[in-house]
């Protein structure tokens, strides 16, 4: 984890001197030309957004949650504080920190949004005086976002209980978290989103709109079956598309179906479908393949047969972040 | 509508995420607005994914052209005006569903054929999809296509269900109280008031519907939002550009029909009314129009609340340009007025006795679009013996357009031992927090009309409410002609006889 802190970008400034640095980080970028906030307003920041990287990081998966994290902020300027808890078996002994700040140029000369990071390194040791050390960091009287990117240890959860409670959602990515991490005793469960549930908004809304166009009753009545299939890579959106399908299906009034979901065998790697099966002769199927973003509605609904092809896609993951957050 | 009466797997999605199997026909397929404004709207929401995936477009209009013909027009148009460089996959979705309608608006057969056209595709689909009818032609053909809408059956389509008929109007909707009585008399005949969104595109603005969040989302602004606190509104909707090439619609329309009597109006209503009981359409509405009947008549004689000019030659971007008499295609002796500027009282226990300026025109020293809200100064009993120091009247801002965004004036202590104070302004930009990349009034708008949500079009008797109070000007202005017409140079902030509607009460016009 120390190679981690070493190779996240920004530069290395004493613990005590964050918020200073931070300032004259923008003149040394305005000095060597790059593109910096030449007036404070450019530098509003709308949310704190924590990026935690689990123990179980690698260097390459957090360069992508980094990026993700700056792409976000590009979007909705924000104050990212990113935590790089060293193994338990570390000897350190002491908390490191680095600041980086970013900018990025729009259309027009006022469309200039910049993000500023700190980026602290603890032993376990520390973990106790994180929450002194994050809380300067931050804005305190805007919303907090914690984002536990691989948080997998349910008995550490206590050293982040001051951060996790003050957050205004966690976000959970199902698909690189341990199952169980969702139903973790995180101190507000209400807080707690899916980014892979977020991710399959399209999917969502595609779904939604085709089937809204049906009463309830044509949805559930004679439904026995809700399956769900995935290709390889979509496991933890195959659960999120069965869980909010079963939700659907509940508050149409039916709870008589049996819900399934499987890996399909020999399909794209990005492959999702969702099957309604009926004692009768309605059928209701949709097929995707989300790496080519397209996917394809069949049904029959007694009044006539209905074949449609849709657009689809997962959502890129800064607008995942973005769903999750505020909606 | 609660999220609990929506359908079930609707339920969670924002409401822009739900609509409905549509089919837009846009009436003036091939004009301006269609290529300039819709065509690109409805391409930006397909490409945010908030188009449903049985979305269809149907051009309507006189041209006879085939359906590549007119997806060629479309591509064109996507590729020249839209906020985003075209991309294959996102066009191909649309003009996959995209076909043209050729025929006369005042042709009943014609519009047979569009009905005939929508049921093919809706039997091809397997689905009922719903009909929205955009008429963005000139307001001459605007009653034909809206009876032959009733005659044909369209109209009524799939009325009393959720995915019934709609049909969203352009400006100008009409031209004076009689005709736009006679506009609502004929659609009143063939749609039901629900179904009707008369557009005024100023609403789809992300900054203005900022307004309604400003004011009732901040508990610090609406305890101070009334005549114990405010001393007058100013309202501006400045242009810097001339008639250009639109002498021809200009000189029949003015100012006052143009700008004026419409969108100034509904930035008016909406910083003037009274807190709605929800964000229902109606609810919004209704507190639009009772603030709008609350507006005292206008003396429409000299010296009165109503000043008008035409711009004159003068500078603009360091180059001399001539005056608005001199225009290809404008009457020499015309009296239609490239500048207006209103003097209003509202007549409610809110308002009573804080002025609401208005103005609009072209040929103004720099665009700008906005709302300047200035507060009654400071008792000065602290300040007011030191000459050093200048106490400014807070003034929150909500600026429209460009650099939309909200500043507020505050007096500030200059540092130094001496206690002097000078203005300060707080700036709340959104290109800089939220990047200027946000969705076009039209996608807002268009989409709206998709959903049902009537909110940000105009109701027939918010319409009526405005020519109501305007006819009389325009009546008054009509007969005078020249006579009592002032003249502004280009590239200034208007005339000097407007500077008259504020002077009574020691305001003055800002300059932005």
């Amino acid at each position: 984890m120390a190679d981690l802190f070493d190779a996240l970008p920004g530069l290395e400034v004493p613990v005590g001197a964050i918020a200073k640095s931070l300032a004259s980080l923008w003149d040394d970028a305005a000095s060597s030309g790059k593109p910096a906030p030449t007036v404070e307003d450019s530098r509003a920041t709308q949310i704190n957004l924590v990026l935690h990287l689990g123990l179980n990081t690698t260097f390459e998966d957090a360069k992508t949650q980094f990026e993700t994290a700056a792409h976000f902020a590009m979007r909705y300027p924000s104050r990212v504080v990113v935590l790089c808890p060293l193994q338990e078996d570390d000897k350190s002994t002491t908390m490191r920190a680095k600041v980086y700040g970013e900018c990025a140029i729009g259309k027009s000369k006022q469309d200039k949004r910049c993000c500023e990071f700190v980026i602290l390194s603890y032993p376990r040791s520390f973990r106790q005086y994180l929450e002194s050390e994050v809380s300067i960091c931050i804005s305190s009287d805007l919303p907090l976002y914690y984002w536990p990117h691989r948080f997998s240890a349910n008995a550490n959860l206590a050293d982040y209980r001051y951060l996790l409670t003050k957050a205004k959602r966690i976000l959970i990515d199902s698909s690189t978290s341990p199952r169980e991490a969702l139903s973790y005793p995180w101190p507000k469960p209400e807080a707690v989103r899916d980014l892979a549930s977020a991710r399959l908004l399209h999917v969502r809304q595609a779904i939604g709109q085709f089937l809204s166009r049906y009463s309830p009753q044509t949805l559930t009545d004679n439904l026995t079956g809700v399956s769900v299939e995935h290709g390889e890579k979509l496991m933890a959106e195959g659960y999120a598309l069965l869980a909010w399908a079963k939700d659907r299906i509940l508050a149409c009034g039916s709870n008589q179906a049996d819900f399934s979901v499987k890996e399909r065998a020999h399909s794209p790697e990005l492959f999702l479908s969702l099957r309604f099966t009926y004692s009768n002769s309605q059928s209701f199927v949709w097929t995707a393949d989300l790496k080519i973003g397209h996917s394809h509605f069949e049904a029959d609904f007694k009044t006539a047969k209905t074949s449609l092809d849709a657009a689809a896609k997962l959502l890129k993951p800064e607008d995942s972040l973005s769903e999750a957050m505020f909606f | 509508m609660a999220e609990n009466q929506r359908h079930p797997f609707l339920q969670g999605l924002s409401k822009h995420r739900g609509a409905p199997p549509t089919v837009v026909v846009i009436f003036g397929a091939s004009g301006d607005l269609t290529t300039r404004k819709l065509i690109p709207a409805v391409y930006n929401l397909s490409f945010d994914n908030l188009l449903p995936a049985d979305f269809y477009l149907v051009g309507f209009g006189r041209s006879t052209i085939t359906d590549d013909a007119f997806r060629t027009i479309a591509s064109d148009a996507i590729k020249e005006f839209s906020r985003r460089d075209l991309q294959a996959d996102v066009w191909k979705r649309i003009s996959n569903h995209t076909t043209y309608v050729s025929g006369n608006y005042d042709d009943k057969k014609a519009f047979e054929r569009l009905a005939e056209h929508i049921a093919k595709i809706e039997k091809n689909l397997g689905r009922e999809v719903q009909p929205l009818f955009y008429i963005s032609t000139p307001p001459s053909v605007f009653e034909s296509i809206i009876i032959n809408l009733g005659t044909s059956g369209l109209a009524s389509k799939y009325l009393g269900q959720p995915h019934h008929a709609k049909v969203v109007i352009e400006k100008p909707f009409g031209r004076d109280l009689d005709s736009a009585r006679a506009l609502n008399t004929t659609i009143r005949a063939h749609f039901e008031e629900h179904q009707v969104y008369r557009i005024d595109h100023y609403l789809g603005k992300e900054t203005v519907q900022d307004l309604l969040v400003q004011r009732f989302a901040n508990s610090i602004f609406e305890p101070l939002w009334n005549r114990n606190f405010i001393e007058s509104v100013q309202i501006t909707v400045a242009e810097s550009v001339g008639v250009e090439s639109r002498a021809g619609y200009y000189e029949q329309s003015g100012c006052l029909r143009d700008m004026i009597q419409n969108h100034t109006m509904q930035l008016l209503a909406l910083t003037a009314m009274e807190p709605p009981v929800s964000l229902d359409a109606e609810a919004v509405r209704d507190e639009k129009v009772k603030v709008l009947r609350a507006i005292q008549p206008l003396n429409v004689q000299e010296g009165g609340d109503v000043a008008r000019a035409q711009y004159a030659a003068g500078m603009i971007g360091g180059l001399p340009v001539g005056g608005y008499l001199q225009e290809p295609g404008v009457d020499p002796k015309s009296g239609t007025e490239t500048y207006a500027a209103i003097r209003l009282s509202i007549n409610n226990w809110r308002w009573q006795g804080v002025p609401f300026y208005l103005r609009s025109g072209k040929r103004f020293a720099r665009r700008v679009t906005e709302i300047a809200v200035q507060f009654r100064r400071p008792p000065g009993t602290l300040f007011a013996q030191n000459k050093n120091l200048d106490l400014a009247a807070n003034t929150l801002t909500f600026q429209i357009q460009p650099d939309e965004g909200l500043s507020l004036i505050l007096n500030g202590k200059i540092p130094g031992l001496e206690t002097r104070t000078q203005p300060v302004k707080m700036n709340f930009r959104y290109a800089t927090t939220f990047g200027s990349n946000t969705p076009e009034a039209y996608e807002r708008l268009v989409l709206d009309a998709m959903i049902g949500d009537g909110t940000l079009f105009i109701r027939g008797d918010e319409a009526e409410t405005s020519w109501k109070l305007y006819t009389p000007v325009l009546e008054h202005w009509k007969a005078q002609g020249q006579k009592g017409m002032d003249s502004y140079a280009s590239g200034s902030w208007g005339p000097k006889s407007a500077d008259a509607l504020l002077a009574s009460q020691n305001h003055t016009w800002r300059e932005p």
